[in-house]
């Protein structure tokens, strides 16, 4: 099976004075449409920088990024818009939602760069925010907030999932409550990327790449992903 | 190693800094300039009145040595010159106001160039500005000629007088022509025995030949008919007195007029009075909207500095340093700014001013001068600045470091922006929600933007209106109520026959004017004029909507709207009067109001006058024949053409365009300094949404509209105040400042409100399509990690 998205030799180089320094010293990586991926790794490995070039908010310094049939690492600024507009969603740590806009109006506003999406009532009621809806995220708890996040996320139907830290600033309550949301979305075919410290994560996730010094040290497929139920937090 | 925080903070935030500096700095020179011009008026004004010995009081009246010598005798008067004063032409048919003088110790000449003036010296000392426009150097020779004398004098010297500062032909001209109009002076000494002589047959009707033997001892000089005296007096308070003295002995005397009465200085103390509101409203304004617009940038830049007070605190600081740090930044740079705003205050605005004035008043050494208030105001501009930062900084201090410290998702006051939550709400874009609600919450900083472009707007409008009125004035005194092509001034007292000769050549249309003194309601008497016409429409008058007043009615007298309003007179009333040098009063009823844009008085037709058993002598007669090659008409003293009256206006005008045209600079390069600035403001707290914005796949274009949308809001919101407001300010301008005997008010026309509309909006335009121009140039990457 041909895989859905295809790393080959990335680099990501920052110049700082005279100096370079490279955030991501060659990744070769391969995902399968689908998956629920954990990537690990030690503070400053460079797994934001992979999940930002992944996400086209970045662009790499060299090598090739295949999303489908895709190199994004060869679009220009319009294309990785319009890649960003349709075809990824990006749930943050922070949640960064628009602090002045309600629940609704922050979910409907993906109406405003693409029209392949979902209906926004089934997906506040998919993520449990129904009620809230016309509340603003300040009036919202923090899982409340990082679930309006995931609702404008999956509301444009993406076909990647992006997620740094997702549950970082969370109780381990909440942040199940959020990753059982995430992997739901996996189980309908979205690929979901977690980036996370949270070694737990990983026993339910399909595959587990570990990062470290800006190289893949490990990409492994877990053969018997846990139900979240069956996992201790 | 606080230090070094600083310049590196500064650093870090150069265009805001950067802005709050130029903004005080604008506002300083602005406001220190127009001040430092304004005190420069009046102290160049004092020191030329006061080491030139500017008269204290005029005697007017056919004056004789003996009138001279009993008023030196009388008590507190320092010292008195009598002056004859001719208005004569020279062969170049330009205009000389000649005076003849005896000694030069009252009103002495600043000399430009050329030697001092000496008793019985040959020669002439010249208006150094009619030289100048008519290139005449000392040692030059010119012909000057009254009645029958004619005088051929060289120019001794090119002089400026404390008493002709300022001089007009005639009261109907604005603007000095100096090219045309000048005065000279000359030695008694100079005046010719003939024309004496001449003088006396006339007036006593015997040979010219005989007056040797009909007057014993007869010596010319003693029959100079001189026509003031300039009276110099030891103390201000003494002269009310002296003049009660002058009046009481000295018979002669028709009249006597202060000094500060006289046109040369009321016209230069009113264009001190005026410039006076100026100061008050435009620099003030200028300074207002620069300090709002510098507090908000300062405080929300020490907000900004939150985390770093927290850490500060929390590595041990005391508060005293950590405040005295951050005033360090509003004290530096307010200094900075103050300094160079005073030194450019005094040296560009103060000195531009100045010197447009010094073109128009004949004064020397005319410089700005520098006051304390401009130092005050300068003080307490740093002083708003540091107390700013302090009053910020103190507020962060109070929370608890760790509080600090936690960065948080910003708070959203549900309940202000729960009306946004409405029916006609859920209508809107998710673009103009957001604007609303961004607008809501930042209700200081939109007032703030709100308050910048009224104010640019307003002062567009204002300066633009001012020309429009006085445009307006222009059209309404010499199309309106001047409906002639040519003044003829008539030689006075002129007899029937030379009268209807000028009749039979130019028309019967005629006027004249009355010296008056009015007693009013409380007793007081004021002098005034009355304006006698039989000019039928060749002079017109006009109510207040300035409409003609058909034909003036002959059962009683009109007087001018603003005469009316400040004694209180009503249509009915009656109104007490005296003719200068008569002492018979007349009661006369008001029966109607006109406007007069120029002068406040009274207006009768010649029947009521006649009807009051005065008689009617014509000083004025108004034609329209082509009057273009006559230079010299029998019986007439002066020939005034329409076209050149106007013209002295439009001069007028072009030296206040320069002005304005200052004025909407700076309100332009205010205007825009704070739009930007707000700008910045607004752009900083909103590009970690902006990023996320772009993160989701919105286009830099939608975004950037997003952006502009809110401020091409503030600008049409502002302007929509800005004009309205504008207009006020004008006519509260023109209104409050304007001489008391103007009566002006704003006319400001559609064009001047469209560009000004279309001005503000471009500023505001441009400067958010720059600031937008940022959005594309987001990085994701670091603006969404740094979460604030
Ligand atoms: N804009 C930048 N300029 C220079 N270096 C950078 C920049 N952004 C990231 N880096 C460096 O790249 C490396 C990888 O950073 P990255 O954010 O990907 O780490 P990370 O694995 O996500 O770490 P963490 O778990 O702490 O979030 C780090 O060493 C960081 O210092
Ligand atoms: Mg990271």
């Amino acid at each position: 099976m041909k895989s859905y998205i295809e790393l080959k030799n990335v680099k990501k180089t920052y110049e700082i004075g005279n100096q370079k320094y490279n955030a991501l010293d060659g990744i070769d990586l391969e995902i399968n449409q689908g998956e629920f991926v954990v990537i690990l790794g030690p503070s400053g490995a460079g797994k934001s920088t992979l999940l930002n070039l992944l996400g086209g908010l970045d662009k790499a310094t060299s090598g090739s990024i295949k999303i489908g049939e895709n190199d994004i690492a060869k679009y220009n600024d319009k294309e990785l818009t319009r890649y960003r507009a349709h075809e990824v969603g990006f749930i943050f740590q922070f949640y960064n939602i628009m602090p002045t806009l309600t629940v609704e109006e922050n979910i409907n506003l993906i109406k405003d760069v693409t029209n392949t999406c979902k209906d926004s009532k089934e997906v506040l009621k998919s993520v449990g925010l129904l009620k809230h809806a016309n509340k603003f995220p300040s009036e919202l708890s923090g899982g409340e907030q990082q679930r309006v996040s995931i609702a404008r996320a999956i509301m444009k139907n993406p076909k990647v999932l992006l997620c740094d830290e997702p549950t970082g600033a969370l109780d381990s309550e909440t942040g199940v409550e959020v990753l059982k949301l995430l992997r739901e979305q996996s189980d309908e075919d979205t690929t979901v990327i977690i980036v996370t410290h949270n070694t737990m994560i990983s026993e339910i996730a399909d595959r587990i790449i570990k990062i470290k010094n800006g190289k893949v040290e490990s990409n492994e497929i877990n053969k018997h992903p846990k139900k979240i139920e069956e996992v201790k937090w | 190693m606080l230090y070094r925080k600083m310049w590196r903070d500064i650093k870090n935030n150069l265009s805001q800094f950067i802005t709050i500096f130029l903004m005080i700095m604008i506002g300083i020179m602005a406001y220190s300039g127009i001040e430092s011009y304004m005190d420069g008026m009046t102290n160049t004004a004092k020191k030329f009145y006061k080491e030139n010995n500017l008269q204290d009081v005029n005697v007017l009246g056919l004056m004789t040595k003996d009138d001279l010598n009993q008023i030196k005798e009388m008590n507190h008067v320092k010292d008195a010159e009598l002056k004859l004063s001719l208005t004569a032409t020279t062969n170049k048919n330009k205009t000389l106001l000649l005076n003849v003088i005896e000694t030069n110790n009252i009103s002495k000449f600043y000399i430009m160039d050329g030697e001092e003036f000496q008793k019985n010296s040959s020669g002439v000392w010249l208006d150094n500005f009619y030289a100048e426009e008519n290139n005449i150097k000392v040692g030059d020779t010119i012909l000057v000629k009254y009645e029958s004398m004619k005088l051929q004098e060289e120019v001794k010297g090119l002089i400026n007088v404390p008493d002709h500062l300022y001089d007009v032909r005639d009261s109907s001209e604005l603007y000095p022509d100096r090219k045309e109009f000048g005065f000279a002076y000359i030695s008694s000494s100079e005046i010719p025995e003939s024309y004496i002589k001449n003088m006396i047959s006339k007036e006593k009707n015997i040979e010219e030949e005989l007056i040797d033997q009909i007057i014993p001892n007869f010596n010319y000089k003693d029959y100079i008919p001189w026509n003031s005296i300039m009276v110099d007096i030891d103390q201000k308070k003494n002269r009310d007195g002296v003049k009660n003295k002058i009046e009481d002995e000295i018979k002669n005397a028709k009249a006597i007029i202060n000094i500060e009465d006289t046109s040369s200085y009321v016209t230069y103390q009113g264009e001190i009075d005026e410039g006076k509101t100026y100061v008050g409203v435009f620099s003030g304004i200028f300074l207002f909207i620069a300090m709002l617009s510098v507090i908000t940038t300062m405080s929300r830049l020490i907000r900004k500095e939150r985390v770093q007070i927290g850490t500060l605190k929390a590595l041990g600081f005391t508060n005293r340093r950590i405040l005295f740090h951050y005033i360090g930044y509003g004290l530096w740079i307010s200094l900075l700014a103050t300094i160079i705003g005073l030194i450019l205050g005094y040296f560009v605005i103060g000195k531009i001013f100045i010197n447009l004035e010094m073109s128009f008043f004949e004064i020397p050494n005319g410089k700005p001068s520098m006051n304390n208030t401009s130092y005050f105001v300068s003080l307490i501009a740093i002083l708003m600045v540091c107390f700013i930062t302090y009053k910020t900084g103190k507020s962060i201090l109070k929370e608890n470091p760790a509080e600090t410290l936690r960065t948080k998702i910003p708070k959203v006051n549900g309940k202000t922006l729960n009306i946004t939550k409405k029916k006609i709400f859920k209508k809107l874009h998710f673009e103009s929600i957001w604007n609303i609600r961004d607008i809501l919450r930042n209700k200081m900083r939109t007032f703030m933007g709100v308050a910048g472009v009224v104010g640019c707007c307003m002062l567009i409008v204002c300066a633009l209106g001012m020309l429009d009125s006085m445009n307006f004035f222009v059209k309404l005194q010499f199309e309106t109520l001047y409906h002639f092509d040519y003044k003829l001034n008539l030689k006075e007292n002129l007899n029937t026959e030379e009268l209807k000769e000028l009749y039979d050549k130019y028309g019967k249309n005629t006027s004249k004017s009355l010296g008056i003194e009015i007693k009013n309601k409380k007793g007081i008497r004021e002098s005034n004029n009355i304006f006698v016409t039989d000019a039928s429409n060749y002079v017109r008058f006009v109510n207040r909507k300035n409409e003609i007043i058909p034909k003036p009615k002959d059962n009683g007298v009109y007087i001018t709207y603003k005469l009316a309003e400040k004694e209180g007179y009503k249509i009915g009333d009656k109104i007490t009067w005296h003719i200068y040098g008569e002492d018979k009063y007349y009661e006369s009823k008001i029966i109607g109001f006109n406007k007069d844009p120029q002068n406040q008085n009274i207006t009768m037709t010649r029947n009521y006058l006649e009807s009051l058993k005065i008689d009617y002598i014509p000083d004025s007669l108004y034609t329209n024949k082509n009057l273009e090659n006559k230079k010299e008409i029998k019986n007439v003293e002066t020939i005034q053409n329409i076209d050149n009256l106007k013209e002295g206006m439009e001069e007028m005008l072009s030296m206040m365009k320069t002005m304005l045209v200052l004025i909407i600079g700076i309100a332009i390069l205010l205007g825009t300094i704070i739009i930007y600035n707000l700008g910045v403001l607004s752009y900083a707290e909103k590009e970690y949404q902006f990023a996320t914005l772009k993160v989701l796949g919105f286009e830099d274009k939608q975004i950037k509209n997003i952006f502009t949308k809110q401020n091409n809001w503030i600008a049409i919101i502002s302007i929509i105040i800005g004009l309205p407001l504008g207009y006020y300010l004008t006519d509260w301008l023109f209104k409050t400042a304007i001489e008391e005997h103007y009566d002006f008010g704003a006319s400001i026309t559609v064009r001047t409100y469209i560009i000004a509309a279309i001005g503000t909006f471009i500023v505001s335009y441009i400067v958010s399509k720059v600031l937008s121009r940022k959005i594309k140039n987001i990085d994701m990457v670091t603006s969404l990690k740094g979460n604030e």
